[in-house]
Parts: C-alpha cells; sequence; structure tokens
C-alpha cells in the first residue's frame, strides 16, 4: 500500500463503528524501517490525534480500523518531522532528491520502499529522519 | 576518487547527523601544518542570524564529506572548539594567501583556495592558485586562476608553500579537470628528472 493511497482513509474504531478523524499522515521510526504511529485529524479539520501502530485492528483499502479501547497516545517522542517532501541525503552527503511517496506493508506497518523525485530506496536502507533529511546508506 | 572541492565552499554546508538534523554549519575548515590533510572545522549555528558556535568538528569524528552535507554518526561527537583550533594555530594559521614557490626556485603565484577530496579521506588534493602567468599549456584563454596538484614532497614554511616543479605540467583550470590531472599526478610514481620527459598534457 502507499501512502498516497492512505492518506485520507477514514479511521474507525471497530467496537462502535465511530469515525473519529481521517488519516493524515505517518511518523516513521526510520532506522527500524518501520511506521510507528498514524495521524489522525478530527472531524472538520480539528484537533489531531496519534494512534500507535499496535493500537492498530486492520488498515485496509477504505478505511482504517483501531481498537476501541484505544488509550489516548501520547504520540511519537520527540519533534514532529514529515516524511514526505522531506529532502534525502545519502550517509556520503549527497541529495538525493526529496520524498515523494512510502510504500508499506499495511499489516506490519514495515517501510517497504520510499519513493523520491530520483528513484526508490529500499525500506531497510533507511538511517534517520531528522529536521534536515532522512538519511539513506549507500546503495 | 572522490569529488574535488574547494575549501572555501564548504563554508555554510551544513552539517548533519545520520539521524537526519542538521545541529550546525562548517564555518571555515582547518588544516595540518604542512596542509596535506583537514584537521577538522570550526562551526556556526545554522540560519542567517547563527553566531560562531562553541564546538568543533575534528576530522576523525567525520562520518563523510559530502557535496551537500559534512556528516557525522551523532551531535555527540561535536567536541571543544580547542580539538580543532589549538592545531590550527601550530599550524601557523591559513595557507590562503601563502606564495607558492617551486623546488626549482620559481614563484608561481599564490594560493586562493584549498582543495580537498570528498568522501572519507580528509586529504588535500591541490590548490587553486592565482598564477603569474599561464600556466597551462595551450590554454587560449591564458586563465591565471589555475589548480595545482599537491604533490607528497612539498614544504610549507612561513607564508610559502613549495611544490615540485613538474607539478606545474599537471595543472587544470577548472576542477573537472583538475581530478584527472590529480590521478595522473600521482600515478606517474615519483618526480621525473629534470622534467625533461613530457607531462600528459595535450
Amino acid at each position: 500500500m502507499t501512502f498516497s493511497e492512505a492518506r485520507g482513509l477514514p479511521v474507525v474504531t471497530l467496537g462502535e463503528a465511530r469515525e473519529i478523524g481521517v488519516l493524515a499522515s505517518l511518523a516513521l521510526d526510520a532506522a527500524a524501517g518501520r511506521i510507528t504511529h498514524l495521524r489522525v485529524t478530527g472531524p472538520r479539520g480539528r484537533k489531531e490525534t496519534a494512534v500507535a501502530w499496535k493500537a492498530l485492528h486492520a488498515v485496509g483499502p477504505d478505511a482504517v480500523l483501531v481498537e476501541s479501547a484505544v488509550p489516548p497516545d501520547p504520540g511519537p517522542s520527540g519533534p514532529r518531522h514529515e516524511v514526505l517532501g522531506r529532502r534525502v541525503l545519502s550517509e556520503e552527503g549527497d541529495e538525493r532528491g526529496t520524498v515523494q511517496d512510502l510504500v508499506f506493508d499495511p499489516s506490519t506497518g514495515r517501510v517497504e520502499k520510499v519513493v523520491t523525485t530520483l528513484g526508490e530506496v529500499a525500506g531497510d536502507r533507511l538511517l534517520g529522519l531528522g529536521d534536515h533529511a532522512l538519511v539513506v546508506r549507500a546503495d | 576518487m572522490n569529488e574535488l572541492s574547494g575549501a572555501r565552499e564548504l563554508s555554510g554546508r551544513p552539517v548533519v547527523t545520520l539521524g537526519g538534523d542538521a545541529v550546525a554549519q562548517v564555518r571555515d575548515t582547518v588544516f595540518d601544518g604542512p596542509a596535506g590533510r583537514i584537521t577538522g572545522f570550526t562551526l556556526s549555528g545554522r540560519g542567517l542570524l547563527a553566531g560562531p558556535l562553541r564546538k568543533s568538528l575534528p576530522w576523525s569524528a567525520v562520518h563523510a564529506l559530502g557535496r551537500h552535507a559534512v556528516m557525522i554518526r551523532g551531535v555527540d561527537v561535536l567536541a571543544e572548539p580547542s580539538a580543532v583550533v589549538a592545531r590550527k594555530e601550530a599550524a601557523h594559521g591559513q595557507v590562503l594567501g601563502a606564495r607558492v614557490l617551486t623546488d626549482a626556485g620559481a614563484e608561481i603565484g599564490v594560493v586562493l583556495d584549498v582543495v580537498v577530496e570528498g568522501g572519507t579521506s580528509g586529504r588535500v588534493a591541490g590548490f587553486r592558485i592565482n598564477a603569474r602567468e599561464s600556466l597551462v599549456a595551450g590554454s587560449r584563454r591564458r586563465r591565471r586562476k589555475v589548480f595545482v596538484p599537491r604533490g607528497e614532497t612539498l614544504a610549507v614554511s612561513g607564508r610559502a608553500l613549495v611544490v615540485p616543479a613538474d607539478a606545474v605540467r599537471f595543472v587544470a583550470d577548472d576542477l573537472a579537470g583538475f581530478a584527472a590531472r590529480v590521478e595522473a599526478y600521482r600515478a606517474r610514481g615519483g618526480a621525473t628528472a629534470n622534467g625533461v620527459e613530457r607531462g600528459p598534457l595535450p
């Protein structure tokens, strides 16, 4: 699944079928190559909440289902870094385009590929996502 | 060989951790006494109004010197300013502006910039000099700003650099051509006798 497909999907609780908002963005643990949280924008674009990946029941083509008894999540620790549009830098210090999309496994949250303006980078080559760049290991 | 760049253009290049955070930017590049290697970098904060940073980056802590960033493992590798600057003073200051003499005693110009290799070597490949006369044979443009390979027998004394006389046969007038000349100069296997043998100039 790509992030561009998942963005905007309704996020619905499993027990009550209550729509808590729409999927707005993803938080990554780049070094681990996985998605840690979804950021969900509430109704009418208000109030953003975070949902931990492990609290998800399913990510489907038409909706994201979360377990009903989800405690409010403080969200990922540390400053927020959007991955889309982020500059990509090789560990040698050379720019490698900017991030356009992510391909991830909807059952595990593993990042399979990062699609950049200059091509694709395998998810296991990610080293870190910071305020300046997404750093990737050399080919 | 890795990409070459002039040390002057390193100023302002971001210092980025493998975690992707820009923690500083390069202020000045500091060289060792014989100007053969980069000792490290002095740093300033990020952004237009940021002043000098009370930290420095010793070369040993550099992960890689790239075209767009100086990569480091983490912010904890930054050291006290003295780790780099103390050595700068020991090297009697800057090599910029130093006179360039051949070992045959001819003054060929003054140093405008130091050309360094990218990657992990920290090596100085040569110098950009303001030449007294055109050193590039057959160049109609008679460019006076040329690149001279550093050479292995170079000496630095006070405000002058001494390069082997045959180094001037390996000059180039742009960085792209210079990379090939440095390779050729290293491959020539030591000094040739009195420069009688023709160099690889066209």
